[in-house]
């Protein structure tokens, strides 16, 4: 069997709701190995992309694979290799922790016993305790460990870290990074931008059910305003109306813009009149993500 | 206060409308019942005739509720109707109140609440007006469809009269709310909760059964709801007694619930549960394995259910092999039933045993459609199962219940009349058990389907199917003119056997239908799209 060209492909991938598109023809190719971020804020389409890849919903228009097999038609055999997380962790109140996951085990048919029980120190999981008796985050701990621990090709992770503390966030970015190290695939849907800036080398961004932009996260850095505060000599120069410079203020000698594109314009602009002190800063993905949404979050 | 008035509209919002239902079955069942008795007997002679020949048998008043005063209009309105309303108005407002009371606190809408300008006892409070008001719905519809029943003037059935059997019908449901607020405290779900209101139904239903099998035992009558009911005697004595004990108890136990309500944790129960538990490995190496872990004390509750009542009406039917009362050889003639007394009366207790066996399926379309909606069958289709096997797996379970069910109603039955020296044959009782099967997985196919296109519509659905063909065939064999009524009941299909001679080919039909309907279900339920929680 050759080796599948991507971990996640679809094609036009569409899923409407009656006169609702919940994801409108999306394109996506996920390669192996990598960690992937999906980001957008809620009721993008996150979640119903995720459904898709899973078979748990049909979509109206378009396909997907995951390692070339179709999500639907092969849905068992896509399974074998894929562990899910979804945001709310639902199990089943009766059984105990390690009852979960070991039934969890037994149905999805792989774990790695070692690390499962490598996780649950990790995690810092009572597994004695009941699920009814867990905190939502101790809930969804059980998920990530049944997740990592099955050791799957692909894990595709829905807002996982939801009621995760800061110490657990910790130790479920390294685990992804293990998996990554290990060769395995993440798709992480997430709008804790920090999460995705940490762990992911790609990022796509959904908005109303359409991807806006998909890149390495220093390509799309690259794509957004820099910003810029610079101190000079004397009063600054006028600048509005010049090309690519945004959100201009002005504090005597000082001030602060955006710039978009190429600097030699403004750069020029400043020299007329002496720079004294000039400051740079790249935008965060959070600069990033709010110069996409902007209004629509 | 206002919170207050905020949570009791609420939970009026999920009550009403089947409030409304069961007030018009109960108003509707009631009118019929005056109706059709003034018309079959429209002279005192014929009265007289039907009250003389029914007498006082304990065995038929045990079956079907106080004889007394048959020979008025009123008496026997209350003779018919009894069992059949007093059960509904039970079941229902146990159910409602646990469902609101503990169903609410399980998903954690409650916590929203609580969170609000209210604290746990106005709250619950507000939820008790909130089911007080829907039982005044349940008594407006008995006491309106009383009232329609004396606009005939045969029937002269005066207000006062019609007020205090309403007040006798909605006792019932008044009683189980009540118990259910109480064992909304105690149990830490609803499921137990349930289960606990469920077992005190049982006891209280048997012990009315046994203070109606003979004078020595009539006393009993003041230690169980139905019994309070059965004293009141509308329409002839009006005895406001038991009423006032009831609204005691009443008073009690929703005073009980309040309290609690506020002394206990929200999300606990009164009783101790675990935390912690050693693991137990059973059931835990496949989906159907767990949904027999899970669901077994449901299915052997049902099963117990059947063997008990069997063997309750197998004990009864030593009254069958003395003479015949005339109105009973009517009633059961009505149902096309031959054969010795003991034949008929067994024949018709079946039919009782189809309703309990067929509301076996509701366990398992419930569950599964519970595994969906609350998200936790996404962690199993996401796995490497396919689709379809989860829901043959359940229907596996459900069929296995209800042939269990069935043989112990035949067995029950045949063991409850042996203790009395009656010997209907153990073949002939396990077979009429056995016949019961074929409708009772019609009712699983059929619920099946619903949960494959609806899942929230399910087990309402199957509740649905089972009652109506339950009063369907009821009302279509004791009131004239309701005959095309059973055409529309799924127990028209079943042959009431010891009494009627197993009918091969219906069976047969009804097994194919039930497969073609599963088929159906599985197909549908491969290709749907699952509710993601």
């Amino acid at each position: 069997m050759s080796p599948a060209s991507f971990a996640i492909r679809t094609e036009r991938l569409t899923k409407r709701y009656g006169h609702t598109t919940a994801l409108d023809g999306l394109d996506l190719e996920v390669e192996h190995g990598e960690v992937f971020g999906y980001l957008g804020p809620n009721g993008a389409g996150k979640s119903t992309t995720i459904a898709l890849l899973l078979a748990l919903i049909r979509p109206t228009s378009g396909r997907a694979w995951i390692f070339d097999q179709d999500v639907w038609d092969d849905a068992p055999a896509v399974h074998r290799r894929v562990a899910y997380v979804p945001s709310e962790a639902d199990l089943w109140p009766s059984l105990t922790g390690a009852e979960a996951l070991a039934f969890l085990a037994s149905v999805h048919g792989s774990v790695d016993l070692a690390y499962r029980d490598e996780l649950i120190e990790r995690f810092d999981l009572a597994p004695d305790k009941k699920i009814r008796a867990y905190s939502h985050g101790n809930r969804q701990k059980v998920l990530l460990i049944a997740a990592f621990a099955s050791r799957a090709d692909l894990l595709l992770l829905d807002e996982p870290t939801t009621g995760l503390d800061p110490l657990m966030e910790q130790v479920f970015r390294s685990c992804v990074r293990q998996a990554k190290a290990r060769g395995q695939t993440v798709f992480l849907s997430s709008h804790i931008l920090s999460e995705v800036e940490a762990v992911c080398d790609r990022v796509a961004m959904l908005r109303a059910g359409r991807i806006i932009e998909t890149g390495r996260l220093d390509v799309l850095r690259g794509l957004a305003a820099l910003h810029v505060h610079a101190t000079l000599e004397g009063p600054p120069p006028d600048l509005r109306g010049l090309d690519g410079i945004s959100n201009l203020v002005v504090d005597g000698t000082s001030l602060e813009c955006d710039v978009t594109g190429s600097m030699e314009t403004l750069l020029r602009a400043l020299t007329e009149v002496g720079v004294v002190h000039l400051t740079t800063r790249e935008p965060s993905l959070e600069e990033l993500f709010v110069s996409h949404y902007g209004d629509a979050r | 206060m206002r919170a207050e008035l905020a949570v009791a509209h609420r939970a009026f919002r999920q009550l009403w409308l089947t409030a409304t239902v069961w007030a018009v079955v109960f108003g509707a069942t009631v009118a019929a019942s005056a109706v059709t008795y003034v018309s079959s007997f429209p002279d005192l002679a014929s009265r007289q005739q039907i009250a003389a020949s029914t007498g006082q048998d304990a065995g038929v008043s045990m079956l079907l509720g106080p004889i007394s005063a048959i020979d008025t209009v009123g008496g026997y309105t209350v003779y018919k109707c009894y069992v059949f309303l007093t059960t509904i108005g039970a079941i229902w407002g146990l159910l409602a109140a646990t469902r609101l009371l503990r169903g609410e606190e399980d998903t954690g809408r409650w916590q929203l609440v609580l969170a609000g300008g209210t604290r746990a006892s106005r709250a619950t409070l507000a939820t008790l007006a909130a089911l007080a008001g829907a039982v005044a719905i349940v008594f407006a519809g008995t006491v309106g469809g009383t009232l329609l029943a004396a606009r005939n003037p045969d029937v002269g059935f005066a207000t006062g009269d019609a007020l205090v059997y309403g007040l006798s019908i909605a006792t019932a449901p008044a009683v189980f709310i009540a118990l259910g607020a109480l064992t909304s405290q105690l149990g830490r779900s609803r499921r137990v909760a349930t289960g606990l209101g469920m077992t005190v139904f049982g006891i209280a239903f048997v012990v009315r059964m046994l203070a109606d099998s003979g004078t020595a035992t009539h006393w009993m009558l003041w230690l169980t709801p139905f019994g309070w009911i059965e004293r009141m005697r509308p329409f002839s004595e009006n005895d406001p007694r038991p009423l006032l004990v009831a609204a005691a108890v009443v008073a009690v136990l929703a005073g009980l619930a309040v309290v609690l309500a506020a002394r206990r944790d929200t999300g606990s129960g009164v009783l101790a549960s675990r935390d912690t538990a050693p693991p137990r490995w059973w059931g835990l190496q496949s989906p159907l394995g767990l949904a027999a872990r899970l669901d077994w004390p449901v299915l052997v509750a049902w099963c117990g259910g059947a063997l008990g009542a069997a063997y309750a009406f197998g004990i009864i039917a030593k009254i069958a092999t003395g003479s015949i009362p005339t109105s009973f050889n009517d009633v059961l003639g009505k149902f096309g039933l031959q054969g010795s007394f003991l034949r008929q009366f067994l024949g018709v207790s079946f039919l009782f045993f189809a309703t309990l066996v067929a509301l076996v399926p509701v366990s398992q379309v419930g569950a599964l459609a519970d595994e969906e909606t609350s998200g936790r069958l996404v962690h199993l289709l996401v796995r490497p199962v396919r689709r379809w096997t989860l829901l043959a797996g359940r229907l596996a379970l459900a069929t296995t219940a209800v042939v269990v069910a069935a043989v112990l109603s035949g067995f029950g039955a045949w063991a409850g009349a042996k203790t009395q020296g009656v010997d209907p044959g153990l073949g002939s009782m396990l077979g009429a058990g056995l016949n019961l099967i074929p409708t009772a997985l019609v009712v699983l196919g059929a619920g099946a389907v619903v949960l494959a296109v609806a899942p929230r519509a399910a087990a309402p659905a199957v509740y649905g199917i089972v009652t109506w063909s339950f009063l369907g065939d009821l009302l279509a064999s004791l009131v004239d003119g309701l005959g095309w009524l059973e055409r529309l009941s799924l127990f028209h299909y079943l042959a009431l056997a010891p009494a009627q001679g197993i009918d091969a080919a219906t069976a047969c039909v009804c097994v194919a239908v039930a497969a073609a309907l599963a088929g159906l279900a599985l197909t549908l339920f491969s290709r749907r799209d699952v509710a993601t929680g």
